[in-house]
């Protein structure tokens, strides 16, 4: 599952894939990217979660983009079919189309990152680039805790069944129902990160200077090329974007 | 740059003649964050293009992320060398609640999205400095799992800056007045936000706001009219919520657990809450 590459180089490689879609705005590219992305998961092992996680963002998403578009486009002009005060035009269909497909492809790509990558990996490699270790902290805690956290809810709502908590019934009720697992899980995470403060504190964690890692983060300088390579086209496509299109008039 | 030793308390202005310049320099990072947030909202506004059906604008897509990413970047330098070790460890801590306090109140299956919870709480607790910078770096973090609630990082750290504003101003002293702050909050983060909705993604995400989007748009609005009117709508009722029901977690929390926080200590955050050393 993890990735070949190293973390900065796939950080910007899909970073940039995302922004060179945004910039280029034509659905058949953006189409080609999506599945791209999805290819490139399945090959790496993690095309059912990243097909789950982009399914769960976009349909959602997609279903909107239709209902908005489809049936309400005062700009349209091409009108297919009529429905009382719902016009469906085949410039809204499009423009929904455009959206969502530039969307779905960011998201494709993103997830194919986020799911590839090693956190530890990361974070050592964002750190040697002389971002704040406090960041790199703050992004490996949250990616570990967060897993966990399904199960510890999981105790607390058995714990609270024990003790005769019901979950079902009208809104009141389960409202209570909500407070009662809240309110232990937010006392014990602030109590845990008290700890670990201080822990912290005791390695030196908040201490001025610099820090050593223990972790070596291979980047070869093909990778380095390829980064600068990937970050000159994606800004020459945002360039070349807002040459293009540079509202003329200023203030319409 | 300026770190506090161990044991000093954290927030307090004057910890040292040195960090002056240190200081001035992070003043200068936070307006010039809030700078690029107000100015590329402005300039969204301004140059907003008058027909959209030649396509999506890309132009102002990348406009608004880049704008606003900036923004939320510079936020984040400016605030987060200097927390203290106990409010960063509550950063993870906040995240975590916003997407598990989100789902949670999800299942009462009402029409709003809570996902700021961690947020506001962590805002109260430590401070608006604190709030902004937790509520880019979730944005950050939760992309990891949903890439599209990057962009509205710059939205999520005005909720975080807000919230850490009412709560310094007393606001959540009396149980009723944070859902006003809560509202007022909503209002300013709505119209923030409504042109990533409008110019990034097309629309919004979920089928209720979507519904109300479409209404808005058949009386004949522009996309960013109608989606900045949803917002209105949607969002300050949502963040009403939210501040609520963060105090209520607030005042639920054991009192030696919350005066552990500077910041509640020296602003009185919560009612009651004497300060322990009296201080100007």
């Amino acid at each position: 599952m993890p990735s070949t590459l190293p973390p900065l180089t796939s950080l910007t490689a899909a970073g940039c894939t995302a922004v060179i879609t945004t910039a280029a705005g034509t659905w058949p590219l953006s189409l080609a990217v999506g599945l791209a992305a999805a290819v490139l998961a399945v090959r790496a092992g993690v095309g059912r979660r990243v097909l789950a996680a982009a399914a769960a963002v976009l349909l959602p998403l997609g279903l909107s983009l239709l209902m908005l578009h489809g049936l309400f486009f005062p700009e349209g002009r091409t009108v297919l079919a009529v429905w009382g005060p719902a016009r469906v035009t085949a410039e809204g269909l499009t423009f929904a189309l455009e959206s969502g497909t530039r969307t779905g492809a960011c998201v494709m790509v993103l997830l194919l990152f986020s799911f590839t990558v090693s956190a530890p990996d990361l974070v050592a490699a964002l750190a040697g680039r002389g971002l704040p270790p406090q960041f790199g902290f703050v992004l490996a805690s949250a990616l570990t805790l967060l897993p966990a956290m399904a199960g510890r809810l999981d105790n607390i709502r058995a714990a609270q069944e024990a003790r005769g908590l019901v979950l079902r019934g009208g809104m009141l009720s389960r409202l209570v129902g909500v407070r009662l697992q809240m309110v232990p899980l937010v006392l014990g995470l602030i109590e845990d990160s008290g700890s670990r403060a201080q822990a912290l504190e005791a390695r030196g964690f908040g201490g001025p200077g610099p820090r050593t890692s223990y972790r070596e983060v291979a980047d070869p300088p093909a990778g380095r090329r390829f980064r600068t390579a990937l970050l000159l086209f994606a800004a020459a496509a945002v360039a070349l974007r807002l040459a293009a299109s540079w509202p003329v008039a200023g203030p319409s | 740059m300026s770190q506090q030793s161990l044991t000093l308390p954290a927030t307090g202005p004057g910890s040292g003649a040195g960090s002056a310049k240190a200081r001035r320099i992070r003043r200068v990072l936070e307006l010039a964050g809030a700078a690029a947030i107000a100015g590329t909202y402005v300039f969204l506004v301004l140059t907003q293009p008058a027909d959209i059906a030649n396509g999506p604008a890309s132009f102002s897509a990348l406009v608004a992320l880049g704008g606003f990413f900036l923004g939320a970047v510079l936020l984040i330098a400016a605030a987060l060398p200097v927390l203290p070790t106990s409010t960063l460890v509550l950063m993870p801590v906040a995240l975590v609640l916003n997407v598990v306090l989100g789902q949670l109140m999800g299942s009462t299956g009402l029409p709003f999205y809570f996902d700021a919870i961690g947020t506001v709480l962590i805002a109260v607790l430590a401070g608006p400095a604190a709030g902004a910078a937790t509520g880019a770096l979730s944005s950050i973090v939760w992309s990891f799992f949903n890439p599209t609630v990057l962009p509205f990082a710059a939205g999520a750290a005005l909720i975080g800056f807000l919230a850490g504003l009412a709560a310094r101003s007393g606001l959540f002293r009396r149980f009723y007045l944070a859902p006003v702050a809560g509202f007022v909050t909503g209002i300013l983060a709505g119209v923030v936000s409504a042109p990533i909705a409008a110019f990034v993604f097309g629309g919004t995400a979920g089928l209720g706001t979507g519904a109300l989007v479409s209404a808005f748009r058949a009386m004949g609005d522009t996309l960013l009219a109608a989606i900045t009117k949803q917002a209105l709508v949607s969002d300050p009722m949502d963040k009403a919520i939210v501040f609520a029901i963060a105090a209520m977690l607030v005042y639920a929390l054991p009192r030696r657990t919350t005066v552990q926080f500077p910041f509640v200590r020296r602003f009185r955050v919560l009612a009651g809450t004497a300060p322990e050393t009296p201080e100007a």
